[in-house]
């Protein structure tokens, strides 16, 4: 019995091994950018964890919170909507078209909620203590934060275990396969769970923050606002990342799916153009019940309707009409649109109108930005391996 | 303190029911635009 | 237990600076040379407490500011590990040893009170902690004891009330009729007096009533509900979804029954 397990252990580090070479040219354009930018930004680390966050960050008694909150955690997770979206109409609502998205997506998203809450780790002031939620006897359960915490924990299980059925194929582990397959529902529903509620729980953070966010942002209603646009998130990134991952890994992909792939695209941009339509007049509500009206004559009302008119309305109506049209191009576009108005929804919350009344406001720091880069840089990183080895673009069966 | 000011908290409800009115009718207008028939590829058989 | 704060009596000596410093061991000002009184001062990673003049029509007035030790205490709710907590006695005190540092205790308070040592590689957050330890055994607060004319009164938040009022009762030309944080934010540890509306000397009026934990009470409230519902009703759909669907395109028919794919 030892003898055959170790034989078995023996075989898999052998495998790994063989799996861990390199499989394309060393020099590639993304190579060349992303690891001085890795080097630097563990560089940037160090002085981090030896000096303190004031060191290498522009935050302050004024602004607790700002690019590594605002954008690696609160933004990224919100791009990560996909991989609910997508798991609930494929495996809740049986649709098989979307099918050949969903392990791609999974992965995105498992990866991008371990890299981000890695993120939070780096932005912690004793990232020593970070496992405290989770053990002991101290449990804050009146804390928001409380509850993300375990919810980005369970959830990052979730996706792994959703994730697993494809490492099992990779490594020719077929019963273990089986056996993760079956759990594929149980864990999808779960998941969905987990991310109404911490999707939700991301804007439900700044609800106690109210007379410090500025009032076209701030509303009761934020958890249920962070909620419906990650929704279009999701389905906008599944669109970016699909479209870039397509062309990258074009050998990886069968020919055939190019087609069924651009069905799925239109498909998603029907859901986003939906989804946006929705959100738009759930923000036009908030504005009639707040009477904003008054706020709109100065720069603040004109960068939320720039935000709200430009980065939502119109890549909504765009989704409408390059689906109609079957334009990928406009679908495309009005993907980025919508990517960016997210980005600056999340980023306009968390620290661009936080405090808009102060004399001197929170940019990031170049080291700041440099870690982000850093991080999403190894996170393609270990995308890329793991798309070029195990079968995340065939479809699951 | 000193002077009573009546605030009417559903002010605007009256607006808000004219909005989701018009989101109604614009919903149905979206919905319909996007089951229409898509027109064909010329690539396609 | 709580603190009133009677502005119309106080000097603006500092002597509570000084005092707050000592017993902390954080800075101590050099309260005759420093100048600080030329200039509005916030409490930092180094002071718990500062005292700002604010010149008012009727006079300079002198306001001593720190943490408020609200009774609904916005960032003991936000903490995830209870290291901020609302003690029972009264103040609300901070606990190195759970702290995450994640600052939103920061975010939180509605008077921005917690400050973060920024600079430091295991960093404290550093608020008035109303001499917590001086209180259990048996003192009063430093800056109650150095004060030399009684404009800080140290007693139960009921006890500080009816001196309050009886002050405003019997002086009411000398006082505007409020007791700043008796409504504020649900109430507060600290109160004020006031011979001047609280906003020209530096309180926000806007924060409104509302203990600042409620603004959260809602999403909480709604989690196990999520949490119960949801699973079921996903289950449900998935029941009712049948076989698997092409989800091909198909034209929008409103009398055809289940839908488009």
């Amino acid at each position: 019995m030892n003898t055959a397990v170790t034989r078995e252990m023996g075989h898999f580090f052998q495998f790994l091994i063989q799996e861990m070479k390199p499989r394309g040219p060393w020099l590639t354009p993304f190579n060349v950018i992303s690891v001085p930018v890795i080097l630097t930004g563990l560089v940037v680390l160090y002085f981090r964890f030896v000096y303190g966050l004031g060191a290498v960050t522009n935050l302050s008694q004024d602004f607790p919170w700002g690019f590594w909150l605002g954008f690696d955690v609160v933004t990224g997770i919100a791009l990560a909507g996909g991989a609910y979206v997508i798991t609930f109409v494929v495996y809740v609502m049986k649709v098989d078209k979307y099918q050949s998205i969903v392990r791609v997506t999974v992965l995105n998203a498992l990866l991008a909620y371990i890299f981000y809450a890695g993120a939070l780790l780096f932005d912690l002031g004793r990232p020593w203590h970070a496992f405290n939620p989770y053990i002991g006897n101290s449990f804050g359960f009146s804390s928001v934060m409380f509850l993300i915490c375990w919810h980005f924990m369970l959830y990052m299980v979730a996706a792994f275990v959703e994730f697993s059925p494809v490492i099992a194929e990779w490594a020719h582990w077929e019963k273990a396969r089986k056996i993760l397959k079956g759990l594929t529902l149980g864990t999808v529903i779960f998941g969905i769970t987990l991310s109404i509620l911490h999707q939700s729980g991301l804007g439900a953070l700044f609800l106690m923050a109210k007379p410090k966010i500025h009032p076209l942002w701030w509303s009761e209603f934020i958890p249920i606002l962070f909620f419906v646009s990650s929704i279009y998130a999701g389905l906008a990134m599944i669109i970016f990342e699909g479209t870039i991952s397509h062309r990258v890994f074009k050998n990886l992909i069968d020919p055939d799916s190019h087609h069924a792939f651009e069905d799925i695209i239109f498909g998603l941009a029907k859901g986003a153009a939906i989804t946006m339509f929705v959100y738009y007049f759930m923000k036009a509500l908030l504005f009639i019940h707040g009477k904003q009206w008054g706020f709109l004559n100065d720069g603040w009302g004109y960068w939320y309707l720039l935000e709200v008119l430009g980065f939502v309305l119109v890549p909504g109506f765009m989704f409408a009409f390059g689906f109609r049209n079957r334009s990928l191009n406009i679908v495309k576009l009005a993907s980025v649109l919508a990517l960016l108005g997210i980005v600056l929804n999340r980023l306009n919350v968390s620290f661009i109108s936080f405090r808009w009344y102060a004399e001197v406001h929170y940019y990031p720091s170049w080291q700041e930005i440099v870690v982000t880069l850093m991080i999403i840089f190894t996170e393609i990183w270990i995308f890329r391996w793991i798309v070029t080895r195990m079968p995340v673009f065939k479809p699951a069966h | 303190m000193n002077s009573f000011v009546y605030v009417n908290i559903f002010e605007t409800k009256g607006l808000e029911y004219l909005l989701l009115l018009c989101f109604w009718v614009l919903f149905i207008y979206l919905v319909r635009y996007l089951s229409a028939p898509v027109k064909k590829r010329k690539d396609l058989p | 237990m709580g603190i009133l704060v009677d502005t119309t009596r106080c000097i603006g000596c500092r002597a509570c600076e000084v005092a707050c410093g000592e017993e902390h061991d954080l800075l101590v000002p050099d309260v005759i040379n420093d100048g600080a009184l030329e200039m509005q001062r916030t409490t930092s990673d180094k002071q718990w407490m500062v005292v700002n003049k604010h010149e008012t029509e009727k006079g300079d007035v002198f306001v001593k500011r720190q943490c408020m030790h609200c009774y609904q205490a916005a960032c003991a709710t936000a903490c995830p590990t209870i290291a901020m907590e609302k003690t029972k006695k009264g103040p609300v005190i901070w606990d190195g040893n759970k702290c995450l540092g994640c600052r939103y205790c920061m975010v939180s308070c509605p008077f921005d009170m917690p400050k973060f040592e920024y600079g430091s590689w295991n960093p404290k957050l550093q608020k008035c902690t109303m001499c917590f330890e001086r209180l259990e055994a048996g003192q009063k607060p430093a800056c109650v004891k150095a004060c030399p004319t009684d404009t800080l009164i140290f007693g139960t938040r009921a006890d500080n009330l009816e001196i309050a009022r009886h002050r405003i009762y019997s002086h009411p030309d000398k006082y505007v009729h409020q007791i700043y944080g008796e409504h504020e934010v649900g109430g507060t540890g600290y109160i004020y007096l006031s011979a001047v509306p609280f906003d020209q000397i530096g309180f926000r009026t806007d924060l409104g009533n509302k203990p600042y934990p409620e603004y959260t009470k809602e999403f909480l409230y709604a989690v196990p509900m999520v949490l119960f519902g949801v699973p079921a009703f996903l289950l449900g759909l998935n029941a009712l979804a049948g076989s698997s669907k092409s989800g091909g395109e198909e034209e929008f028919d409103p009398d055809r029954e289940g839908g488009e794919g």
